[in-house]
């Protein structure tokens, strides 16, 4: 009997021997696939880590990424007190900036990269939704066109760009895997060249308007009234000083909301899939003379086993929403049936590993996604429900008194039309009359005892208030994915390169929601990303033994490698 | 003497357990996602349960039927986490020791202990998991669609009088020797268990079981823990 499909390939081996520049080291993915590549495959050439900063400033960052995070546990363990011996033998840091040209490089370290580098990962950018239009402009945009500059002058290296499924903007079904290079989402005929000229006048434009002397009049006036209201007499550095920071925090704000307003008008919903898409275009231009493959995860999430169970970091997509089902809010704005396309960060890694593979044996498409709706349906009423069932859990157990234990354990969130009666807007603009009332709408005479308790619970109210304002301002970038899209991603190219090592094979399919959602994902996001929405201190990781990167760099000869490979697999 | 396996039956409610599937159903549906759906689902639980009584005694094939409408629509996620919750807060207050300790003593004497339970899978199997002398449990299941309860239980319904009938197919399938073996249950419908075993033995009977096994001369055990 004959089999068709395609062979799979190892992974090891291809990636054996192979020279790597790796962008972005520092964020989630970027973090996760250089321990994973580490872990598992020892007999890997060497990794550039990309690093902003200057001189020794920058491996002390790389150090103290690797003995702080948690993601760098299982190498620890593996390797213990050898631990600096291996990644340096493995791993060097450089110091540049994918922002700038030549990435930022030294030159005699660019010369040198130009021709050892066989793939340049580009995990570099700027995730925020909406940023400041300037930054996104130079990390997203730049970033890729500086690291296509760099493959254009490399000797024979390829380019693996990470990008996002959401540059598909705001489209309803299936989203097939490609680059759609001569028009918008919302099908105005567009040039990537063009489009950044234009956007580089809409940047000069605000900046000439925040520099206009009438703007600067109009705050310094507004500046001396409120001083003069609060009974303060502002001297003229003073005031000066306050205009300059005024003036600063109006520009970012006019440069978020610029960047904001031209995503929309080309039919992406936010600042973050509007320069990436661009991005991807520029690139697709110069297929001709750069090879690379576009690599699109959906909403990357919790770990399922490397480097363990449920690790996660910062404020990722499902977090806000998780962490908004837990509390007395019940009604989470989106549309049962609606796609929330999650993929665990280490199921992500494991795909970049085959994509890489795929573009260093030559094999690779021109775009691959990465996400589960096409594989494994995930609606978001379900996972409304899954995250109010996993509060649920926890909270019966761990709530903070009877009210949190009995009540508030089973305050269900439900997936809920935006115009509810009881939307975040309408509880927060309750709220804010309640406090207002208990402030200044209480009669003169009153006890002391009730003044105090109302001036308690006015502050404590206030506070939610402001809270409710950040979840509405969540709640808000994230309804394009909740609420107003049914996106499926296509996630099939990847199938043409299955890989021999279990450890390296993607398959979303596999994916038990429930189990992943309840005792991998929401004890992770707990742990890991919640201290940070309440501004509570970061759990660190501390090895027995700290890493030290050791310099000069120590190349390892093939034999060591084996050598380590033999120890590393024991 | 015969060579074969033998075997003790247990009816896991009224035996090892207090309390029935109309308990669990009424709290399932108080904890449904959403406040009127909880009342509504609560109500007709609450509704079902005099009809449950009623056909409990004869058509409790039916009554379970009944009794489970209340999950219609309720997501499979749902169900399960509610069953942990259910298993860890009510049945394990509601376990009869008495009745481990038949289970225990019946192990201990080489036989395969069968549990029947008219409780739907997602509860039953948790209970499993604690109860470690149970070799083999039945139960009920109920019918999803789309990852959504449909309210109805999927044949064969345990708790009626099929009860026999299905215990003569698990002998024949497991070879077991029923004149050697033995069988705890509660209520009128486990009449052709009962009589399907070497060794019946009515516990907490209801009035019409309690009737049957006086006059069929059965042992009768009573105990309340």
């Amino acid at each position: 009997m004959t089999t068709s499909g395609p062979l799979p390939v190892s992974i090891r081996e291809t990636l054996a021997g192979k020279h790597i520049l790796l962008t972005g080291a520092s964020g989630f993915v970027g973090k996760v696939w250089l321990a994973m590549v580490l872990h598992n495959i020892p007999q890997i050439g060497r990794i550039y880590i990309l690093l902003r900063g200057k001189g020794r400033g920058v491996k002390e960052r790389f150090e103290k990424i690797v003995n702080e995070s948690h993601v760098f546990k299982p190498l620890h363990e593996a390797h213990n007190g050898r631990m600096s011996e291996f990644m340096s033998q493995r791993v060097e840091v450089v110091a540049g900036d994918v922002s700038q040209p030549h990435l930022g490089m030294d030159p005699d370290i660019e010369a040198r990269l130009l021709q050892d580098v066989d793939l340049v990962l580009n995990c570099a950018g700027l995730v925020d939704f909406n940023p400041d239009v300037r930054e996104a402009l130079a990390s997203n945009v730049g970033g890729a066109v500086n690291v296509g500059d760099f493959i254009e002058n490399s000797d024979h290296a390829s380019l693996l760009h990470v990008s996002t499924c959401y540059v598909a903007g705001h489209r309803d079904g299936f989203v097939p895997e490609t680059i759609v290079t001569d028009q918008t989402p919302n099908g105005t005929p567009i040039t990537a060249e063009g489009e950044l000229r234009t956007l580089h006048e809409i940047i000069a434009a605000v900046e000439a308007e925040n520099d206009d002397p009438a703007t600067e009049t109009t705050l310094r006036e507004d500046v001396v009234r409120r001083l003069a209201e609060r009974g303060h007499e502002g001297d003229y550095k003073r005031v000066t000083d306050m205009v300059t920071r005024l003036k600063r925090k109006r520009l970012r704000e006019m440069m978020a909301k610029a960047g904001t307003d031209r995503a929309k008008v080309l039919g992406w919903p936010n600042t973050y899939t509007y320069t990436k898409a661009l991005a991807e275009q520029l690139l697709a231009a110069r297929a001709d003379r750069v090879r690379f493959a576009a690599f699109r995860p959906a909403i990357v999430e919790s770990a399922i086993d490397f480097p363990f169970a449920g690790w996660n970091e910062g404020f990722n997509t499902s977090g806000p929403l998780v962490y908004l089902a837990g509390t007395w809010f019940r009604h989470v704005p989106a549309a049962a049936g609606n796609a929330l396309d999650v993929i665990p960060v280490d199921s992500v890694c494991k795909a970049l590993s085959i994509v890489a593979c795929a573009l260093l044996r030559g094999e690779a498409s021109a775009v691959y996604q990465c996400g589960s709706s096409d594989r494994n349906f995930l609606p978001i009423d379900r996972l409304t429900e899954l995250s109010a069932l996993g509060h649920r859990r926890h909270l019966r157990e761990h709530g903070n008194g009877a009210l949190e234990r009995l009540i508030l354990s089973r305050w269900d969130a439900l997936a809920a039309d935006p115009e509810h009666v009881l939307n975040v807007t309408n509880i927060r603009k309750l709220m804010g009359q309640v406090s207002r009332y208990l402030k200044h709408g209480l009669p003169e005479k009153i006890p002391s005892e009730v003044r105090e308790w109302a001036d308690d619970v006015s502050k404590t109210t206030e506070t939610g208030v402001r809270k409710l304002r950040q979840i509405e301002e969540v709640l808000e970038l994230f309804m394009p994915f909740t609420y107003e899209h049914f996106c499926v991603f296509e996630c099939r190219a990847i199938d043409r390169h299955p890989a021999l090592e279990p450890e390296f094979r993607f398959a979303p399919e596999d994916i038990e929601w429930r189990s992943y959602w309840l005792d991998v994902h929401m004890p992770g996001v707990r742990r890991w990303c919640f201290p940070e929405y309440e501004d509570k201190p970061k759990e660190t990781y501390a090895p027995k033994t700290p890493f030290r990167l050791l310099d000069p760099p120590r190349l390892a000869p093939p034999e060591t490698a084996r050598e380590s490979l033999t120890f590393s697999g024991g | 003497m015969s060579a074969k396996p033998t075997a003790a039956f247990f009816r896991a409610e009224g035996v090892l357990v207090s309390s029935g599937v109309m308990q669990a159903a009424m709290f399932m549906a108080g904890q449904r996602a959403g406040m009127r759906e909880r009342a509504l689902r609560f109500g007709q639980a609450l509704a079902s349960a005099p009809l449950f009584g009623l056909l409990g005694q004869n058509d409790r094939t039916l009554g379970n039927r009944v009794a489970h409408l209340c999950y219609r629509d309720m997501t499979e996620d749902r169900i399960v986490v509610l069953s942990e919750e259910y298993v860890d807060d009510v049945l394990t207050e509601k376990v009869l020791d008495s009745g481990i300790e038949l289970m225990r003593r019946a192990k201990a004497d080489g036989h395969r202990v069968v549990v029947l339970s008219e409780g739907i899978a997602e509860i039953m199997d948790r209970v499993r998991e604690k109860w470690r002398y149970v070799d083999d449990l039945v139960c009920n299941h109920l019918e999803y669609r789309s990852g959504k309860a449909t309210g109805k239980l999927l044949d064969p319904v345990i708790g009626g009088y099929e009860g026999g009938k299905w215990l003569a197919q698990y002998a024949a399938e497991h070879d077991i020797d029923l004149a050697r073996s033995f069988a705890y249950a509660g209520h009128g419908p486990d009449l052709l268990l009962l009589s399907a075993v070497g060794h019946p033995c009515a516990v907490n009977p209801d009035f019409t079981l309690r009737k049957a096994a006086r006059e069929a001369d059965w042992p009768l055990m009573d105990y309340k823990a």
